[in-house]
């Protein structure tokens, strides 16, 4: 509704940071390929939750915040968040009624079309990264997705 | 569902999709960019100080952590480490007799040949700023930046030997990309025959590899690498690794030749960031200009009193620029 707008903008702005600080929060190197992309997963459930309130802009300035602090080609991480952001908000209404099982897998394959663009511009940008264990991520994201939606929706209620 | 409040069940979202490729093409275009032109340098660095309160943030506590443990640390450990470090130190000076000997002698011969040397003049300590860059890349922040005159391809060393050379240069911060990088190779001597090759990183901070020795090489496992200082972008003569494992298949040309890097590439915390010749010192922080002032002729002079015979703890006083960081520190 509009005149939640403003409101709602608060939380999003937070979770975005924090969820943007914990990119970078140091982690054993054996667990870091494990890491989600936590910042992803927030921008998703606002996408979801409240398209109106701007989730596409989140979605290239997270990207660009993720750009910037991985030292990477700048607009890799905002073109692939833009368009994943994209598809999630086409699909909300649909997300919004599915069961969490259905939700997390739904949340899989957008996290895999995130990794896959990524995956691609280090390849045309010759530096490629062919570890396999750059596909861990989507998986362990999609694993939290039902925890992470529940808290942010507890935030958001509030 | 529980998670969502369903309050904007209208399902308006009025232009998503020219908003989808707006931003899209928006970001292509800065990949395009950023990749074809090196201009986008600036936005980049001045982004990176708009990001640099989140990695200061992120790291803070850790510092703090250290902090806190160094502080609340007991006597007895102190009195360990404070015993350990002087037994380190009178080693470390007992070499140094002979390291000024052969340092003078060197730079004898080097004046002889009309060489120029390129010893490593200046130092700078960088930490290791405790934050994580890309998962799947041999890399480190450090936080010293143009600010201090750190330039792309810098060498770094630690302690131990060659750590790796500067990327990216921000404001505030730098990346450090490490030897054991795969997109990283160095060009190495050994020790025993300076025999040349270039060492190769593998993704593994533990391994270095030599793709390029000839199965008929004489290397042999224990052989110490050092940089050749070939291609000038590392000082020569400073520890690579050991050569850890050769296997010579005689149905290949190449042999397969594995290497353990002398820096401790998963554990230092200090880094030293080094000029290769004093005009590269001085356009940086104006207080460490001095000691890169002349190096040779000082190093020179200040061997001079070994040769009249003066003993060795007169000489103690006098440091080699490898010793120097602690001095060379910038404010």
């Amino acid at each position: 509704m509009m005149r939640d707008d403003p409101i709602r903008r608060m939380p999003m702005a937070l979770s975005a940071l924090v969820a943007l600080a914990l990119a970078v929060i140091p982690l054993p190197a054996a667990l870091d390929v494990f890491r989600p992309d936590l910042l992803v997963l927030v921008v998703f459930y606002w996408s979801i939750e409240s398209p109106r309130a701007g989730g596409l802009t989140l979605a290239f300035m997270s990207g660009l915040a993720l750009d910037v602090i991985n030292g990477v080609v700048l607009g890799q991480h905002a073109l692939a968040l833009t368009l994943m952001a994209a598809w999630a908000t086409h699909l909300r209404l649909r997300l919004r009624v599915f069961s969490l099982l259905s939700q997390s897998l739904t949340i899989f394959a957008l996290l895999t079309g995130y990794q896959f663009i990524l995956f691609w511009i280090d390849g045309a940008t010759g530096n490629p990264v062919t570890s396999f264990a750059r596909w861990f991520a989507p998986v362990v994201g999609a694993i939290i997705w039902p925890l992470l939606a529940g808290a942010l929706g507890r935030l958001n209620e509030r | 569902m529980v998670a969502f409040r369903n309050s904007d069940p209208s399902g308006r979202t009025s232009g998503l999709l020219l908003r989808c490729v707006l931003y899209s093409l928006l970001a292509l275009g800065l990949i395009i960019v950023d990749k074809r032109y090196q201009n986008l340098a600036d936005i980049r660095r001045w982004l990176s100080i708009v990001a640099y309160p989140a990695q200061l943030a992120v790291e803070s506590p850790f510092a703090g952590w250290h902090w806190f443990r160094e502080s609340v640390s007991t006597r007895d450990a102190l009195r360990e480490d404070n015993a350990r470090l002087r037994a380190e130190l009178r080693l470390a000076q007992f070499h140094l007799q002979r390291y000024e000997a052969l340092e003078s002698e060197t730079v004898r011969l080097r004046a002889l040949r009309g060489n120029t040397s390129e010893v490593a003049t200046r130092f700078v300590i960088g930490d290791i700023m405790d934050v994580d860059l890309d998962a799947f890349r041999e890399r480190v922040l450090v936080d010293k930046g143009a600010h201090d005159g750190i330039f792309v391809g810098q060498p770094v060393l630690d302690a131990g030997g060659v750590f790796g050379q500067v990327a990216r240069v921000e404001e505030l911060t730098s990346e450090v990309i490490l030897i054991s990088d795969p997109a990283h190779a160095i060009p190495v001597q050994i020790n025993r025959n300076g025999l040349r090759t270039i060492a190769v990183g593998t993704g593994d901070t533990s391994r270095l590899k030599l793709p390029y020795l000839p199965t008929s090489a004489d290397v042999v496992v224990g052989d110490l690498l050092v940089t050749s200082g070939l291609g000038g972008g590392f000082p020569a003569g400073y520890p690579v690794g050991t050569v850890a494992a050769v296997k010579r298949d005689p149905a290949q040309s190449l042999a397969d030749v594995d290497v353990r890097p002398a820096a401790a590439l998963d554990r230092s915390r200090e880094l030293m960031l080094a000029w290769l010749r004093p005009s590269e010192a001085l356009p940086a922080s104006p207080s460490a200009a001095t000691p890169a002032a002349n190096p040779a002729s000082a190093r020179a002079a200040a061997a001079a009193p070994r040769k009249a015979g003066v003993t060795p703890p007169a000489a103690k006083s006098v440091k080699p620029p490898a010793a120097k960081p602690p001095g060379a520190r910038t404010p």
